[in-house]
């Protein structure tokens, strides 16, 4: 995060090599360029020893144009507006790359929540949601959790916003626990798109993921749920890390016993039965499929060199910097971005907003099919792109939501 | 919500999947003879394929079951039938609209337990 102004000068460079690869007309592209809405509000909070502290809070819609934004909120030391905006853009493209109706947002709190007793913490969500309330809604712009806010933090926001309406109004957050509208599933959704991502490459490349070496770098909610996933489906995991470092094993790891030794020890390192390795040196392992699944930046033209899966598959968002983006793609590494590979989790916030707004709710074989068949769909459309155009699936997967949101906006013309 | 299971199976797996899958709560199965091809379009591995599609002989299984269980029915059949080579078989799930049990007339879940 400490590279915010990099991210937003990395996406709007992104996209203005697509933009001039699609011959995109320069007024539309000046259009998709500019967030369509952004607001800066201060938090006064009275804190835990009487004082009062004013917190900066952002909310970036980059896009209504397909319907709705759609994004997370971040609590973090080092969130600014430039961060915000660009992470806004990329989950414009990630909605529409898997054709849920949604333009994108985010939001974010410069705080510390490491630092903030719960009772702050509720304070701050609640003044917050507060400012953003004219800007925010199930028909406008609905929230969804990020880094450092959680199922509790969704709850605040769906309760302060219901408040102020004077009914319930599950649909303006998603990410909610099941007992306020939340959806079956949801938690595990960002991994299992992961896990359908890996095997609809498998099926279009011809190989068999149950033969195939998986290293995945992290174990939180996609790291972990993931290794979960794929082991019980017969998959191979060699190697895995959190944020103190990693563990190696070529017979292969057992994640519901590395989960008990996180538990116990506090880090997946406190599993005995397996090397210890660096995070750096879990990607540049000999295995067949890399998953990507901590922080941003983490393949950089530094390692990208060193790395030996022939398969990358990036669940967290922007682990691949663009330098080791081209050493990648010329050394022939079958790259998924992360725009498709995890928009599981908010295809099945798509779900839950749905759900939400009916106060009709399935159960999670339902929602998991429906997840698998958008994830799929997303896929081959990407694929065809890819192979069509012949370009890598990075640029097909930008193509394909650049398209869609260009075509939408053409439909809709220029107000008035 | 009700849920038929149709598979498409190795004749040769029946008599353990009816034991095994009744102990695990199915209340009831049909299984025809029928044939058919699929993906290989009949030709088993090793066999040079010509324009001829062919019929092999497979077992059709059908099961009417509670949606709860279709994924732990499904798993087993696949641990019982599995195998590497071509031809293991495959599993369909069809949404059942309702069961009705003729003698009593019970509906849905009681007519099929």
């Amino acid at each position: 995060m400490e590279s915010a102004e990099n991210l937003l000068q990395e996406v709007l460079k992104e996209f203005d090599e697509v933009a001039e690869y699609m011959n995109l007309d320069a007024g539309l592209s000046s259009i998709l360029k500019e967030p369509k809405r952004c607001l800066t509000v201060s938090c006064p909070v009275k804190i835990d020893d009487g004082s009062i502290k004013v917190f900066t809070g952002f909310r970036v819609q980059h896009s209504l144009t397909r319907g709705p934004a759609k994004g997370g909120i971040r609590y973090h030391p080092d969130v600014t507006l430039d961060e915000i905006k660009a992470l806004a853009m990329l989950m414009t493209w990630k909605c529409a790359v898997v054709g849920v109706p949604f333009g994108g947002a985010k939001g974010g709190i410069v705080c510390e929540p490491a630092k903030m007793s719960s009772g702050e913490m509720e304070k701050l969500t609640r003044r917050y949601i507060t400012e953003i309330i004219p800007i925010i809604g199930p028909e406008k712009d609905i929230l969804a959790p990020d880094v450092n806010t959680n199922p509790q933090v969704m709850s605040w926001i769906m309760d302060t916003f219901s408040m102020d309406v004077g009914y319930s109004v599950p649909g303006v957050v998603t990410g909610k626990p099941i007992c306020i509208g939340g959806s079956a599933g949801r938690d595990v959704a960002t991994a299992r798109g992961v896990m359908f991502t890996i095997f609809n490459v498998a099926k279009k490349l011809a190989f068999d993921p149950l033969s195939k070496e998986f290293a995945i770098q992290g174990f939180g909610n996609v790291g972990g749920n993931l290794a979960h996933l794929l082991f019980q489906e017969g998959c191979k995991i060699t190697a895995i890390s959190d944020i103190e470092g990693g563990i190696y094993n070529p017979k292969g790891l057992d994640p519901v016993k590395v989960s008990f030794a996180l538990k116990e020890t506090g880090s997946v390192i406190g599993f005995k039965d397996a090397d210890r390795i660096t995070n750096e040196e879990l990607l540049t392992l000999t295995c067949d499929v890399l998953v990507p699944a901590a922080l941003e930046n983490q393949i950089t033209q530094d390692n990208a060199d060193g790395i030996r899966a022939k398969l990358i598959v990036e669940a967290a968002n922007g682990p691949t910097t663009s330098a080791a983006d081209k050493i990648l793609e010329e050394k022939g590494v079958f790259i998924v971005p992360d725009i498709l590979a995890n928009a599981g989790g908010v295809s099945v916030s798509y779900f839950e907003w749905v759900q939400g707004l009916q106060f009709h709710f399935w159960n999670e074989r339902e929602v998991n099919l429906k997840l698998r068949d958008i994830m799929e769909k997303a896929f081959e459309n990407v694929y065809r792109i890819a192979r069509e155009k012949d370009v890598s699936m990075r640029k097909a997967a930008l193509i394909l939501a650049i398209e869609r949101v260009v075509e939408a906006t053409k439909v809709r013309g220029i107000y008035p | 919500m009700l849920k038929k299971i149709e598979c498409f199976l190795q004749p040769s797996k029946l008599d353990e999947i009816k034991n095994e899958l009744v102990e695990m709560g199915v209340g009831g199965m049909s299984a025809s003879e029928v044939k058919g091809f699929g993906t290989q379009r009949g030709y088993l591995e090793g066999e040079v394929p010509n324009k001829e599609v062919k019929f092999l002989p497979k077992i059709k299984v059908e099961i009417v079951v509670d949606e709860e269980i279709v994924d732990d029915i499904i798993k087993k059949i696949r641990e019982l039938c599995f195998s590497r080579t071509i031809g293991a078989g495959k599993i369909f799930v069809l949404p059942v609209e309702d069961a009705v049990r003729i003698r009593t007339a019970e509906v849905g879940k009681r007519a099929i337990y």
